[in-house]
This record gives structure tokens, C-alpha cells and sequence, in this order.
């Protein structure tokens, strides 16, 4: 399961304990220059340097890194294709010969810087979710005063989405046993069945839940006590200043065009 | 101090559940401090409600709780108090451990009491080794085996220091190892002077660790006493639809069908039942 081996590299790759607000601030700006540049070669830069750094660095195997990058690209190459076709206004750069469709120069230039950016920022997201276990994130969005109620909602989704999983893999399980999946009709009422079970479960494992918070002095709010640490002024000065290079970079390459 | 005091009494306790369930009928019972007591009941005899009414998450509908022999009150402060006096492990550790990871899950008690850091820290520490899960803090529950997410679910209340522990099925679903693991940890906390409560339906265990036994069945208390003493009333026992011990079961046939000489009270661990072994050998010659 694909949500599972993310949430197991998070907490067991080889960067999991550099500082939390560094890999976010990190990911933030990186996104933050992807989206600023005009042309599509600072994202690709920044597309290979994650890749980079989440393979050397953080010691995640190549090819689920590569598939994890499978699923944006696909996405980024369909807009792409459309961009080319759809996109363009000026004179068609050449004819494809069927539907009367043509690429245009300036939709490919469009198509592709979009391809780049989507590329640049999902894998800034991708470094940050691979490399930091959610409950530090959770940490430091309650230093960056998100609403507490919020985060504890969060918190509590995030810890029962395995609980559910792991239910609904259970009566799946039973109900395949059982022969529920046999037919297309079974298919349905099982599906059906399966759907309002688990509601009904949630609803009462959220009372328990409630009973057992009770019984540990629980009263309308979470105390986190794990004190973060800040970012120290060398790595805060090296971080600037390798986002000042990207922004140098996106500043010299700002007129250039795939064709 | 002469006469030993009792850190837990419920006292004609009744309760309905809101759908009309009644689940107790005037139930007596009564904890003396330091000791382990076990409540030994079928599947929906209504172990799990007398619990929850020991920290004061529900209410009887008639009769009263004592804890420290102080009526319980329900207010805020009140509860509050009752609950860092008294804490319960829950049946399903799926329940109880909610945090993202086993630290923030064990610290969660302690942060409520509105303990300090550091406090809190040590705590934590302390509770994880306690239960032998040092070295798993930053783990997510749902990385955990059963057994572990039992320990964890202890170690969380161990970090609030309660006087007493009320556990619900400690070892049910674990195996005889992790079982026998939880049963040595329940052990040292009660050499160090904590008052335990299980509720079980394993009667091969209860007679190597309660010092009192407690029988429920349908709501009720139907038996009290020692093992020893509850143990001898086989009728009753079969009549709650649980059995006796698998060692006093052996001796009770080999006295019925094969007329060896081994006459009630039955043995009811193997150290007993060995020492009996061993002294008809020692008639017979
Ligand atoms: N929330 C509820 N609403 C209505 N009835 C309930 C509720 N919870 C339990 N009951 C009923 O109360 C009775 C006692 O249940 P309880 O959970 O205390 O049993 P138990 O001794 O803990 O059983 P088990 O060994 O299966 O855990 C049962 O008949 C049960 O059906
Ligand atoms: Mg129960």
C-alpha cells in the first residue's frame, strides 16, 4: 500500500532527525522559486537536485522514489500534449495531419514550463514528506499558530486513517471469505455493507476514544511537550543563500524558451 | 495501621445503560490496599462497566463509589482527582493509544495532570522501561505489535503514578509469553505498593497472582473470597459458565473416575498440585 511505505520511509529514513523547521522552510522557498521562474530550467535543476538529495541523502530506494514521481508525471506530461495543441496563439509551428490539430511554439514553451514546475514542486513536497514524520510537522504548525483544534483533528485522523485501513482490510477480508465479491451484485451490496459498517464503527471506536481520553485527565485540549529546536544562523545564512543562487538562476535563465 | 483499608468499594452499585440494559445489580466490592484482585466473569457479565465506574466515567444509577473512602464526586475537580488516583487500561489499546507516536501517546496522561517538562519527561522514561518498550519512542502505534501496543497503553497510565491500576483483559491476545511478560510487570508494580485490579476470564492465571477473586456473572457478584475458598464451590463456578483451573480439573477427575485420594480443596497451580503428587507418593510407601 502505497500511503503505508510513505508513512514507514518518514520515519525511518537517514535525515528523520535533521530539524524539522529547516526541511520545511527548505521545501517552502524551493517551491516558492519552482513557481517565480519563468523558465523551466531552474524547476528541472531543482527536480534533479531532490532527487538527488532524497536518494544520496535521505537513502530512499530509487525506484519507489520513481514511482512516487511516476504519478505527477503523468499528470504534468497530459497538460503538456494539451498545452501544445490547445494553448498556443500565434501562427501553428506545424500540422499534425489529423483533426486539423497543430502544435503551437509558445503553447510547447507554456506546456512544458508547466511540466517543469509541476515536476520542481512536487518533488520539493515529495522531499518533505518522505523525510519528516507527520507528527513534527503537526509540531510546527502549532509554532506557526494554526488553530489548535485544527491540528488536534488532525493528529487524531492521522492516527485513526490506520486503524480504518486496517478494519476495512479486516471485513473485506471476511466478506471475500464469505464469497461477497462473487457477482456484481454481491460486489454492490457488499461495498454497501462494508461502507455503513465502517461509519457506525467510527462513530463508536470516537466514543471509546473519548472514554479512554477521560479517563487520562483529558480536557478540551492536547499539551504537546516536545520543545523544537530553531534553526541556528549558519544553516539559516547557508539555506538563504542557496535560494538567493536559485533566484540568480531563475533571474539569468528568465528569457529562455525550449524553442 | 491495623485494619487494612479499602482503597476501592463500590457499594450496592446498580447501573442501566441509556437503551435500558441493565448491566449491574447491586453490586459489593471491595479492594484492601497493595493487593491484586481479580474480577473473573464471562463474555457480557459486565466487567467492563464496574470499571469504568472506578474512575468516574459512569455513574450508578443507584448505590455509590468509594475511592480512598471518599464518595466519589462528580464534578470537575473532583473527577480529576479520582483519576489520577485511579487509572484503567482499556481492553482494546486501539482505543487508547490515539497519538501520532508512542512518546506524545504516554506523555498525553502527565501533560494533563499540568506536570512540567522535564517532569513529564522523566515519566515517560521511566514508564517506557518499566514496561520494557524503551527505545520505541518515536514510533507510530500502528508500527506496533499487539503486545507492544498493550505495554505502551500501560505504560501510558504508569506515567500518571495512580495508586491504583485497573486493568481490562490485560492478556487477552497475546501469547503465553507476552502474557506471562505483562503478568511479571503487574507483579513488580505491586511489590512497589500498587493496588491492582484485573478483569479476565483466564482462570489457569488468576490463582498464580490474585489475592482475592471476585466472580461476576449477568451483572451480578455471585462469589467472593480467596482462591482457595472460590474455587472450592465448583457449582457455582460451572454455573457462571467458567471452569475451574485445568490442574484442579485433573485432580478433581482422578479423584472422581480413578478413586486416587486427592480430596477438595483441588490444587490450582502446578506448584501446588506437585507438593500433593509428591506427599501420596510419600503415603503410599
Ligand atoms: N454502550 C452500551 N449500551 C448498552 N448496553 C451495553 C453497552 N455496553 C455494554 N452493554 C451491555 O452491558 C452488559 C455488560 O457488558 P460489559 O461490556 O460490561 O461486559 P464484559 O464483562 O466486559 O464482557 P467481555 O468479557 O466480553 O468484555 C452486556 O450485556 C452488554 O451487552
Ligand atoms: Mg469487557
Amino acid at each position: 500500500m502505497i500511503e503505508n511505505t510513505l508513512d514507514n520511509y518518514a520515519y525511518t529514513n537517514s535525515i528523520k532527525d535533521a530539524n524539522v523547521s529547516f526541511k520545511v522552510l527548505f521545501a517552502i522557498l524551493t517551491v516558492i522559486v519552482c513557481l517565480v521562474s519563468t523558465s523551466p530550467v531552474i524547476p528541472l535543476t531543482i527536480t534533479f537536485l531532490m532527487l538527488f538529495l532524497i536518494i544520496f541523502l535521505a537513502k530512499i530506494p530509487f525506484k519507489f522514489y520513481l514511482k512516487f514521481l511516476s504519478i505527477p508525471f503523468i499528470f504534468g506530461f497530459m497538460t503538456f500534449i494539451f498545452m501544445t495543441v490547445f494553448f498556443g496563439i500565434s501562427e501553428p509551428w506545424f500540422n499534425i495531419g489529423i483533426f486539423n490539430l497543430a502544435v503551437y511554439k509558445d503553447g510547447l514553451n507554456l506546456g512544458f514550463l508547466v511540466l517543469a514546475r509541476i515536476m520542481g514542486c512536487f518533488s520539493c513536497l515529495g522531499f518533505l514528506v518522505l523525510t519528516t514524520p507527520i507528527n513534527e510537522i503537526f509540531f510546527l504548525l502549532e509554532r506557526f499558530r494554526i488553530p489548535k483544534i485544527i491540528i488536534e483533528i488532525a493528529m487524531m485522523m492521522y492516527r485513526y486513517i490506520f486503524v480504518f485501513l486496517d478494519e476495512s482490510g479486516k471485513m473485506y477480508n471476511s466478506q471475500q471469505t464469505r464469497l461477497g465479491y462473487s457477482s456484481l451484485k454481491n460486489t454492490y451490496r457488499s461495498v454497501a455493507l462494508l461502507a455503513s459498517n465502517l461509519f457506525i464503527k467510527t462513530w463508536s471506536k470516537g466514543e471509546q476514544l473519548y472514554i479512554t481520553m477521560e479517563s487520562r485527565c483529558y480536557n478540551g485540549s492536547i499539551k504537546t511537550f516536545e520543545v523544537q529546536k530553531s534553526i541556528d544562523i549558519e544553516n539559516l545564512f547557508l539555506l538563504l543563500s542557496f535560494e538567493f543562487l536559485l533566484l540568480l538562476g531563475v533571474y539569468l535563465t528568465r528569457g529562455f524558451k525550449v524553442i | 495501621m491495623g485494619e487494612e483499608m479499602n482503597v476501592v468499594e463500590a457499594i450496592d452499585v446498580t447501573y442501566h445503560y441509556p437503551d435500558g440494559t441493565k448491566a449491574l445489580e447491586k453490586v459489593n466490592f471491595r479492594v484492601d490496599e497493595g493487593k491484586i484482585v481479580a474480577l473473573l466473569g464471562p463474555n457480557g457479565a459486565g466487567k467492563s462497566t464496574l470499571f469504568l465506574h472506578f474512575n468516574g466515567i459512569l455513574r450508578p444509577s443507584s448505590g455509590e463509589i468509594k475511592i480512598n473512602g471518599n464518595s466519589v464526586e462528580y464534578s470537575k475537580k473532583g473527577l480529576m482527582k479520582v483519576r489520577q488516583t485511579v487509572g484503567i487500561v482499556f481492553q482494546n489499546p486501539d482505543d487508547q493509544l490515539f497519538a501520532p507516536t508512542v512518546v506524545e501517546d504516554v506523555a498525553f496522561g502527565p501533560m494533563n495532570i499540568g506536570l512540567s517538562k522535564d517532569e513529564v519527561e522523566r515519566r515517560v522514561r521511566e514508564s517506557l522501561e518499566k514496561v520494557g518498550m524503551l527505545g520505541f519512542e518515536k514510533k507510530p502505534p500502528h508500527h506496533l505489535s499487539g503486545g507492544e501496543k498493550k505495554r505502551v497503553a500501560i505504560a501510558g497510565i504508569l506515567a500518571m503514578k495512580p495508586k491504583i491500576m485497573v486493568l481490562d483483559e490485560p492478556t487477552s491476545g497475546l501469547d503465553p509469553k507476552g502474557a506471562s511478560q505483562i503478568l511479571k510487570i503487574l507483579y513488580e508494580l505491586n511489590e512497589e505498593g500498587m493496588t491492582i485490579i484485573i478483569s479476565t476470564h483466564d482462570v489457569d492465571m488468576v490463582p498464580l497472582y490474585a489475592n482475592q477473586i471476585y466472580i461476576i456473572s449477568q451483572g451480578a457478584i455471585i462469589k467472593e473470597g480467596t482462591p482457595q475458598k472460590v474455587f472450592e464451590d465448583i457449582e457455582t463456578i460451572r454455573g457462571a459458565n467458567l471452569r475451574l483451573p485445568r490442574i484442579a480439573h485433573l485432580m478433581e477427575i482422578l479423584q472422581k473416575e480413578d478413586k486416587l485420594p486427592f480430596e477438595k480443596p483441588y490444587p490450582l497451580t502446578i506448584g501446588q498440585a506437585r507438593k500433593r503428587v509428591l506427599k501420596h507418593f510419600e503415603d503410599l510407601q
